[in-house]
Order: C-alpha cells, then sequence, then structure tokens
C-alpha cells in the first residue's frame, strides 16, 4: 500500500516534472537555433520542384533554384531598367555578325580558368577528380540536350532557329530507332555519333558560335537564362538514378554562385556558397556579374540599393539560401509575419490589414517593414476567337463593330479594385512597362470606359441596343473559361455584368482546365480570359501572341485569338528581327495601331506586384523577370534574432489554466468514484 | 481458420482485379495524355515537345486492345505495373513512384501513429470515464462536447490550431516538418494535436454507446450482485466485451495510416502521402494516384482480413469457417 502510494506520488511528480520541461521547451522557431547567427535567407517554396534540369526546367518556382545553381553566359544588370544585358561567363555581350543567305551569328568567348562546383560525378574523368574546367563545349553539350527528344525540353522550337539543330534532333531520333545499342552508349558519346549541331561551333577550347538561320536578336536573352548554361556531360551521366543516385533533375551540378546543398523536395532545399564559382576564385576580375554594380536607377538610390558599403563588394553577401516547402499561403505568411521568412508577398485575406491607401499600416512600419512595388513584365487580357462567325474575322466591319463596342464597355479600374486590391496598371496595348515600346502617355482610344460611344458603335455593327436581328433577342455570346470555382465565375460574371449594360447577352461556359483546353483546341469558343508572363524583356516576346504563325488553328501555338491579319503579320516579321531603335519603335506603334483598331483582344491590365520585405533584408529589388538575385541580397542576422526572440515570446498562462479547468472538471468525478466505492 | 484466410484472400484478389480495371477506367477514359503532358512540361511548350512527352510516358499505345500485338497496350502495361508493384515514374516530375511511397511514409507515420495511439487510449479511457459516470453533469458534459466536437469541420480546426497555438500562443511552429531530431518533435506537436482533438469527439462518443448498451447487460448485474466494484466491472468485463466494435473500428482506421491524412499534411506541410496525393490531384498526375488507390485498396482489403482474424483472438464464440 506504501509502494502504491509513493509509485502514485512518483507519478505525479514526473507528469509535473514532463509538462514543465515541455512548456519550458515550447517553441515556434522553425529553424535549429544553430543557423541564428549566420546570412540564411529564408525563402517559402510554394510547392515541390518538377524538375532542376536546366534544359527542361520553365517555371518561376524552380528557376529561384537553377537560376543561382547554373550561370549563364550572359546575365541581366541587377539594378538597371529596362532590362540591360551584361558579361556572365562570357568575356563580353557578342555582336550580331551577317552570314550569307541571310543568316546570322554570335561567337561568346567564355573566360577562361572557371571550374564547375565539386562533384564525384566528375571522377568519370579520372579518380579522385572533383571538378574540371569549364569549356565551350559544355554549352554545345547543353544545346544538344535542348535538341535531344528523350530530354522533352519546351524550348526547342525556339532553338530550332540555330542552324542545323532540327536535323540533329531527327539525327539523333533516327539512330536509337535503328539501332537500340546506339541508345544505350553514353550521352555524349551519341551526340558525338549523331554529328553535332551544325550551327553550334566551337573555336577551340573557350570560343563558342551560334549561326542563326535567320536574324532573331532575341537569342541573346536566351543566352542568360538557364537553358543555355554549360553542363558537365559527367553529371549527366552520373545522376542516372541507378544505385541510390538521383536523377540529374534532383542533383543540380552547376558552375553559379550557389550549390545545392541539401535536396528534399518534399521539405526543404538548402544552396550554399559555391567555393568554386569564378567570382570567389578569381575576385582580382571585377567580372560585372561578382560585384556589386554601382548603377542603377534613381529609385535604387532613394531605397538604399546603392549604398556605398555594398557598391564593389565581391558577391555572393548571403551564405547561403533555405527554401521551405510552403504549400498554404495563410500559414506561410503567418510565419512572415513572425519573422521566420524575410520576404513575402500579401496575402488577399491580409491585404486591408497591411496596406492602407496604398502604403503599408502603421503597425507594419512599426515593426520595420518595408514595401516593394512593381509591375510585372505580364499582360492579361480577354481575347476573341477571330475564326468565330459571328465576332471574329468573318464578320468583317461587323464584327470589328461589335469587339470595339465591347472593348469600350470594360472597366479595367473597377475588375482590380474589386478583384485584385486595386492593383495593377490598366493595359493600353499588348506591350508591359519595363519593356521596349512601352509608351507610358499612350491613351488607347478602345480602352477608355464609354458606354455611349459603345453602343452607337454596336447600332453600327447591326445590333441596336445589344439586340440580335436574326432573332430579336439579345445578342448571344459564349465566354469560355476552364475554371470552375466560384472565385473564378465571379471574376467573369463582372465583364459579363459590363457587357449587359450594353444589352449582350453573354454566356458563362465554365469548364474544367482540360475541356477548356480541347476546346481551344477544336475553336470551340468565343471569348477567354488569359494572361502571358515575359519570358525575356522585348516587345516579340509579347506580339507573337498575335501573330499568324503562332495561331492555334494553324500550328497549335500561343495565338489562341487566331488573329491571322496579313499586315500584322508582315510589320511583325520586319519587326521581330530588327534591333531596338528608331525604326523598330516606328513599326511598333503602326502595329499598335492596327491592334487598336482590330481589337482581338481586350486588354485589362500588368500585374502590380506589392512584396513586403523585413528590415534585417538590404539590397532587395522586384523583379518581374528572373533573375539570379540570391547574390545580391544582404541580411542582417544579429538584428533578425533580435527582433525573432521580441516577436516570437510564447505565452503560456493559458496551458496553466487549461490545465487548473481540467483538474475542476475531473476531481469532483474521481471524488465521486472514491466516495461511491466507500 | 487456414481455410477461412485462403478463401478471403482469393476473394480480396477478385476484389483487387476489380479495382484496378474500375481504377483504369476512371483513369484513362477520362485523362488525356496531351493535357497531362501540358501540366508536366508546361504551359509554354510546344505541341511537338508534349506529343513527345505522351510518347516517352507510353501514352500513345492504344487503350484496350492491339490487334498486332495483344500485350502492347495501356490496359495491359496497367494490369502489369500494379500487380508487380512496379509503378514507374511520376506524370509530374518523372520521380520514380515506389521510392517517393517509402519516403512518404515516414512524415505520414509519424503524423498518424501518434493520433492513433493516443486517439483510442484518450477515446476508450474518456469514453469509460463518462459511460461509468452516466446521467450525471459529467456525462452530459461529454455528450455535448463530443456533439460539437463532431460538428466543427476539420479545417476549422487545423486553421483555429495555427491562429491560438501557432500564431497567437507561440507554442510551436505554425506549419512546417525538419527530419532533423532537434527540431522533428516541434513540427509534430501541433498537427498531432489538432488531429487528435479533432478525432476524439466522435470516437468518445461511439464507444460510450458501446460501454453503456454493454453495461446494461446481465453479466454486469450479477458481477455488481457478486460485489464486484464498478471500477474493475467497467476496466475487466464491460472492456473485454466490447472489444468487437472497438476492434472493427480501430483495425479498419489502420490503413489511412500509411496512406496519411490528406488536409493535415498539406496545412501542416508535412511530406507524406497525404501531401503527394494531394499534390498528384492538382498536377494530374495519373500514374501516382493510381498507384496510391491501389495500395489503399489492398491495405483496406488486409485490413479487412486481419479484423475477422482479430474477431477470434477477443471472443472465443467467434469461429472462422
Amino acid at each position: 500500500m506504501r509502494l502504491h502510494g509513493e509509485a502514485r506520488r512518483l507519478a505525479r511528480s514526473g507528469i509535473a516534472c514532463a509538462l514543465l520541461v515541455a512548456f519550458a521547451a515550447c517553441s515556434n522557431n522553425p529553424y535549429s537555433e544553430s543557423d541564428d547567427d549566420r546570412k540564411i535567407r529564408y525563402k517559402t517554396l510554394p510547392g515541390p520542384t518538377k524538375t532542376l534540369d536546366p534544359a527542361v526546367s520553365y517555371s518561376s518556382l524552380e528557376h529561384q533554384i537553377t537560376a543561382n545553381v547554373y550561370e549563364t553566359l550572359l546575365e541581366y544588370h541587377y539594378l538597371k531598367r529596362p532590362y540591360t544585358l551584361m558579361p556572365g561567363l562570357a568575356v563580353a555581350v557578342p555582336e550580331r555578325q551577317t552570314r550569307e543567305g541571310g543568316r546570322v551569328a554570335y561567337r561568346f568567348d567564355l573566360r577562361e580558368g572557371m571550374l564547375f562546383q565539386n562533384d564525384p560525378s566528375f571522377a568519370l574523368d579520372g579518380e579522385g577528380r572533383t571538378t574540371r574546367t569549364i569549356v565551350a563545349a559544355d554549352v554545345a553539350f547543353e544545346l544538344m540536350r535542348i535538341a535531344d527528344p528523350a530530354v522533352t525540353s519546351p524550348v526547342i522550337a525556339t532553338f530550332a532557329k540555330i542552324e542545323g539543330l532540327r536535323e540533329f534532333s531527327e539525327r539523333l531520333q533516327a539512330l536509337r530507332d535503328e539501332n537500340p545499342e546506339f541508345g544505350a552508349l553514353r550521352i555524349d558519346q551519341q551526340y558525338a555519333r549523331a554529328g553535332g549541331i551544325e550551327g553550334v561551333r566551337l573555336h577551340g577550347d573557350f570560343g563558342l558560335e551560334i549561326v542563326l538561320i535567320e536574324p532573331y536578336p532575341q537569342i541573346l536573352y536566351w543566352f542568360a537564362m538557364p537553358f543555355t548554361t554549360p553542363v558537365p556531360w559527367e553529371a549527366v551521366v552520373y545522376y542516372d538514378g541507378q544505385e541510390g543516385r538521383p536523377f540529374f533533375k534532383d542533383h543540380p551540378v552547376g558552375c553559379g554562385p550557389f550549390e545545392v546543398s541539401e535536396f528534399d523536395k518534399q521539405s526543404k532545399i538548402v544552396m550554399t556558397r559555391n567555393e568554386n564559382w569564378y567570382g570567389a576564385r578569381h575576385p582580382e576580375w571585377k567580372a560585372p556579374g561578382t560585384v556589386y554594380p554601382s548603377e542603377g536607377e534613381e529609385i535604387d538610390r532613394e531605397m538604399g540599393r546603392l549604398d556605398p558599403a555594398y557598391v564593389g563588394r565581391s558577391l555572393p553577401l548571403l551564405d547561403g539560401v533555405e527554401l521551405r516547402l510552403e504549400k498554404e499561403h495563410i500559414p506561410a505568411f503567418n510565419k512572415f509575419l513572425q519573422g521566420y521568412y524575410d520576404a513575402s508577398g500579401i496575402v488577399h485575406e491580409s491585404f486591408d490589414k497591411i496596406v492602407q491607401e496604398g502604403r503599408l499600416s502603421p503597425e507594419m512600419s512599426e515593426r520595420g517593414m518595408k514595401l516593394e512595388k512593381s509591375v510585372d513584365p505580364d499582360i492579361y487580357y480577354i481575347g476573341f476567337n477571330m475564326n468565330d462567325p459571328v465576332i471574329g474575322a468573318p464578320a468583317g466591319a461587323r464584327g470589328r463593330k461589335l469587339r470595339q463596342a465591347m472593348s469600350l464597355a470594360i472597366d479595367v479600374v473597377e475588375f482590380n479594385r474589386v478583384f485584385n486590391n486595386g492593383r495593377g496598371v490598366p493595359a493600353q496595348s499588348p506591350i508591359p512597362p519595363g519593356i521596349y515600346g512601352y509608351d507610358p502617355d499612350y491613351r488607347n482610344p478602345y480602352r477608355q470606359l464609354d458606354l455611349p460611344r459603345a453602343q452607337a458603335l454596336l447600332e453600327a455593327a447591326g445590333y441596336p441596343g445589344g439586340i440580335d436581328p436574326d432573332t430579336g433577342k439579345p445578342l448571344r455570346l459564349s465566354f469560355d473559361l476552364g475554371d470552375t470555382s466560384t472565385a473564378g465565375r465571379l471574376r467573369f460574371q463582372f465583364f459579363v455584368d459590363q457587357w449587359a449594360k450594353l444589352g449582350i447577352d453573354v454566356e458563362i461556359a465554365a469548364t474544367n482546365y482540360n475541356k477548356f483546353r480541347q476546346k481551344v483546341k477544336e475553336g470551340a469558343y468565343q471569348i477567354f480570359m488569359w494572361g502571358w508572363i515575359a519570358d525575356y524583356p522585348d516587345p516579340e516576346n509579347f506580339l507573337f501572341l498575335l501573330w499568324g504563325t503562332m495561331a492555334q488553328a494553324n500550328s497549335g501555338g500561343p495565338n489562341t485569338a487566331n488573329f491571322d491579319d496579313p499586315e500584322f503579320n508582315r510589320l511583325f516579321e520586319e519587326m521581330k528581327g530588327l534591333d531596338n531603335g528608331p525604326e523598330r519603335l516606328a513599326i511598333i506603334r503602326r502595329i499598335r495601331k492596327l491592334l487598336e483598331e482590330e481589337r482581338p483582344w481586350i486588354e485589362l491590365y500588368h500585374h502590380e506586384s506589392y512584396a513586403l520585405y523585413h528590415s534585417w533584408m538590404k539590397n532587395v529589388k522586384p523583379a518581374g523577370l528572373s533573375l539570379p538575385a540570391a547574390k545580391y541580397v544582404d541580411i542582417d542576422p544579429v538584428e533578425r534574432k533580435r527582433l525573432r526572440e521580441e516577436w516570437n515570446k510564447p505565452i503560456l498562462w493559458p496551458a496553466y489554466l487549461g490545465l487548473v479547468l481540467a483538474g475542476l472538471i475531473i476531481i469532483p468525478g474521481v471524488v465521486t468514484f472514491l466516495r461511491e466505492r466507500q | 481458420m487456414l481455410a477461412y484466410i485462403v478463401r478471403r484472400t482469393a476473394y480480396g484478389f477478385v476484389v483487387v482485379l476489380g479495382v484496378l480495371l474500375l481504377l483504369f477506367a476512371l483513369f484513362f477514359l477520362y485523362a488525356e495524355p496531351i493535357e497531362m503532358a501540358r501540366r508536366a512540361v508546361g504551359e509554354k511548350a510546344p505541341p511537338e515537345v508534349l506529343e513527345q512527352w505522351v510518347v516517352n510516358h507510353g501514352y500513345d499505345k492504344p487503350t484496350w486492345w492491339n490487334a498486332e500485338s495483344p500485350a502492347d497496350t495501356m490496359l495491359v502495361d496497367h494490369f502489369r505495373s500494379m500487380l508487380t508493384f512496379d509503378f514507374g515514374r511520376s506524370d509530374a516530375d518523372d520521380s520514380p513512384i515506389l521510392e517517393r511511397i517509402r519516403t512518404g511514409m515516414g512524415p505520414s507515420l509519424a503524423l498518424t501513429l501518434p493520433i492513433f495511439t493516443f486517439g483510442v487510449l484518450l477515446g476508450v479511457g474518456l469514453s469509460l470515464f463518462v459511460a461509468y459516470f452516466r446521467e450525471t453533469y459529467i456525462d452530459r458534459m461529454g455528450v455535448v462536447l463530443c456533439v460539437l466536437g463532431m460538428s466543427l469541420s476539420i479545417l476549422l480546426y487545423i486553421i483555429g490550431g495555427q491562429f491560438l497555438i501557432g500564431k497567437t500562443l507561440r507554442w510551436f511552429p505554425i506549419s512546417g516538418f525538419d527530419t532533423s531530431p532537434a527540431v522533428v518533435l516541434r513540427f509534430l506537436a501541433l498537427p498531432v494535436l489538432v488531429g487528435l482533438v479533432e478525432g476524439l469527439g466522435g470516437s468518445v462518443r461511439f464507444y460510450r454507446t458501446v460501454f453503456i448498451e454493454e453495461t446494461g447487460r446481465d453479466y454486469v448485474r450479477t458481477a455488481r450482485a457478486k460485489g464486484c466494484g464498478d471500477g474493475r466491472i467497467m476496466a475487466r468485463h464491460v472492456l473485454h466485451n466490447a472489444m468487437i466494435p472497438i476492434l472493427t473500428r480501430v483495425v479498419v482506421s489502420i490503413p489511412f495510416l500509411f496512406t496519411g491524412s490528406l488536409l493535415l499534411e498539406s496545412f501542416f506541410g508535412i511530406p507524406g502521402l497525404g501531401s503527394m496525393m494531394v499534390d498528384a490531384i492538382h498536377g494530374n498526375d495519373f500514374a501516382t494516384l493510381r498507384a496510391m488507390v491501389y495500395i489503399g485498396a489492398l491495405l483496406f482489403i488486409v485490413a479487412q482480413i486481419l479484423t475477422d482474424i482479430a474477431y477470434t483472438l477477443v471472443d472465443p464464440r467467434v469461429r472462422l469457417s
């Protein structure tokens, strides 16, 4: 009996001790405390990466990693706008060289003495080797990977402008089909036997010439993207998913300022400094991409991004970057507010609490937070199927007037106020701010809200008051969307309501995205809404969405409006081969005028991003394009630690109160039980 | 009993074949390979790349029947890959599905096992407690709390838990996961607590009903007449005799421990199999989805057989024949 009592006392004190320890160990810090003093940038990853293979990866999510791990021959200046190319691994930005038959060439010269990151795959070159020198053949190898049908690179059509790339692709496939043994050869040997790409020529170890079948100045932008990074064949061969080795797509081996040191795509990806990066090994070169820039915009000076303490400093400034998977945006945002993420977008639900009258709320300002606004290089638009007999080109002037009237009825400022928290710049043409050809003073006469003019145009089109004379009822059109959610429907209903003011009856045909794509493929749609985000900062990347060659009906291309106007096609083809200058600008203005009248699109808005940063983050510059920005950013870990501790002291009294309340409920019951037993 | 197990296993195999056929019909008649390709390769990929993806993934083969080569159809491939557990690669990111299942099972079990174990212990313990005090304020309060607990959506528990415990009281991280032993418990504490509280209402109410029904039986009255104490009656006799419904409920939920919790994992960022299912649904990853549905069906059939066997262990009157 005494022993029993002793045991009970021990159990009681044990539970009490466990509770005390549990409460004392309470912490909402999601990181190991040992990282507190290091310059690690913590970022969110909204979903798992699909592939980090630079020939395939084409998402901004993955670009956060690939852009920092795979250095490119050229890169964008971090601060200058409009976006400006500067040398990266190449010694200089190449000039266009004209060749016979309308072909053009670009000659890149790589810096000598640069190394890949350390990796076991280089043992394929010789036992004990952990790296090797980067040569021009590594870029050629990557271009051959883009052409390889087995790789399924999404940019093969763009690179098909390189002479002989398409033929190389076909030769390679034919050899694999003819002879299974060929497919078993090492990948670099397969490429060598297939004869390489004619328009990719090596000049010694470090010279690379690219010959294009037609003028395409935009090709240089592609050399600032990871698609064209040097890739070591050893890594592609070694990381084959066999014998416990990961696949190459999950194990990047690059030559950028950072390398992936921990990869768990379902949880976190850690990047740390690459000691072999050319900027780290050769700071004396003072290469443009290896030191903090000294030039920028006036806003950069105002925002402290041209601080003399940073100008000319060797990069990178961080020790590493840690990306944590956060699929749900509300928990991610709350962790940002707790200081566990360094930067964040603003969740719709908290927008009014964070931003008031376009500025940071006093509560957030007190916490030292900074708000950065930037207009993204994108366009959101309503498109008309130009093959449709009622609303498209077959309807001639009648259809044109109908499109013009519908364009005049859309109030995009109100749309942005209701659905985008007021964010977004009303679009006047397909070309967004920051892209050559954008004119801030231009006002599209058909993109101003003007209902009387719209009604007059509708009448001129033969639909007085929106009535279709064939049926005697309001003109009935279909607005197709690939989103069956209530939120999606509400957005579309906004436009339908605006057109209803003209008397037009637009029916929303909501299907799932797959069905919608099928309808687009079959041309069974009239009106749709879509968006496009720039791949590179050139008007060609927006205007090609209306080029007849790219029409969905002709080639399955991204011209979903099926706009195929001979004059537009002629002007576009002329414009795309020109360098920026007065001649190009004049053509862009003629294209703009043509689109103004033809109205294959109702241009809606260019998205405006609002980003929040904590006070400990330095040198952040929002960029609509994916840039290798991590090397420029700095963090003050001491300030971060201090504020995190201040903001995250656990509140324990409710736990004690809960225990007391539980006791108050249970003890009378136990007492009753004991009394009844007696 | 052996004959019974063999017979049930044979029935189970037939059910599995039916499940596989249904799976094939559901997924391959619904899914458009070209759209799967678009989701996998990207919205901007040209048609030729999408077509190449379809060929590379074997979705260009005839669906049901190939006169030239009967074994070379998607139907045969489907049955072959499922029955041999060679699930192939994910449609979304080409990663080996079996490997992903293997790595995802750990985090899923780390979450579901504590919820299951503590849930059963607490559920049975609390229901014995309220059943003992039936018709008192403790019982009534218990029933009200249980009904209240069952009426609320799990989303409310998740968001409320994250807001109250993670954000306001700052006891544990709001979400996330890390396999590092130094912090893993910190990440699991909140989702386990939420899962536990969310399931408690339903289980206490169920077990209480079972126990109250048992306490009205003759053997309880006899035990009381013989002078056996109420505590002893509840803990030894009533609990023992109520094991059949308890086992039914407990064993049937075991398969779900392996397949994880879709919402908890997704909201708390736990990289388990539930989270993998959500990703697969969002990403048109039919290869992963059908593998997971197949494994779920298999585990369920196994659990059914185990439940029957467990009956014989807790109740000598049950004979499997």
